[in-house]
């Protein structure tokens, strides 16, 4: 799992199961401090997410809304769309292709 | 003849990737579509994962036996650990229809679980618990 930030991006490349997911909330960690602004969670390169990862999603989106900032999800694959809708989380993200 | 395999992981998260190799090769052995395949791999890593976060003290090292049987059109996981009892049968289901605020941040695992197998039985026998999980493919 890797993880790069460019400005309010973010790149999740890989697979955020949970070994991993430690290491992304840390890498995650400066948009978490700007989550007042519009962050994107590029999520072209995601192969794979289990609930530690969609644990970190929403954390993140709950820190925006309590800040006022806004959390755009771009470019999931199809087999985690199935996975955020199952879980409801289409409704709380704002998805962009 | 069915065939039959087994994994034996401890309480340590860092396991994961093998169970994933694991149930890759079973998607394999069965000729499951990619995406059947991906999406029982999450419930496999959603319910080792309960087990090694949760079943054993921490500091005690505990072990957790997946066991896997291709049948006839679907194929059933059996996954064993020896820690304190536990059902995640009787566990309340997430609401994911709740508002972003009301939305508590955990509890996803076990309604991934429930939702991408179409059976799920849990027994407890001998000091263990014994979950058994059916996917038909």
């Amino acid at each position: 799992m890797e993880v790069q930030i460019n400005g309010l991006t973010a790149s999740l490349i890989g697979r955020l199961d949970t070994p991993a997911s430690q290491e992304t909330m840390e890498a995650l960690a400066p948009l978490f401090e700007q989550a007042d602004n519009t962050i994107v969670l590029d999520c072209s390169q995601l192969e794979y997410i289990s609930s530690s990862g969609l644990r970190i999603f929403l954390m993140l989106r709950k820190q925006a809304a309590a800040k006022g900032g806004k959390v755009i999800v771009k470019g999931i694959q199809e087999d985690i769309r199935k996975v955020f809708m199952m879980t409801g989380f289409l409704n709380l993200f704002e998805i962009e292709d | 003849m069915n065939r039959e395999y087994q994994l034996v992981l401890h309480n340590d998260i860092r396991q994961i990737p093998e169970l994933a190799t694991f149930v890759e090769h079973i998607a394999n052995e069965a000729n499951m579509d990619v995406s059947t395949a991906l999406s029982v791999n999450l419930a496999l890593e959603e319910a080792v994962t309960n087990v090694m976060l949760y079943a054993y003290p921490k500091n005690t090292k505990g072990q957790v036996d997946i066991k896997a049987s291709i049948l006839p059109e679907k194929i059933r996981f059996v996954i064993t650990d020896s820690g304190i009892p536990f059902d995640p049968t009787e566990k309340e289901d997430v609401n994911v229809d709740l508002s972003l605020e009301d939305r508590p941040i955990g509890g996803l695992g076990i309604f991934l679980v429930r939702n991408i197998m179409d059976q799920i039985a849990y027994c407890r026998k001998d000091g263990k618990n014994i979950l058994s999980m059916i996917k038909t493919i």
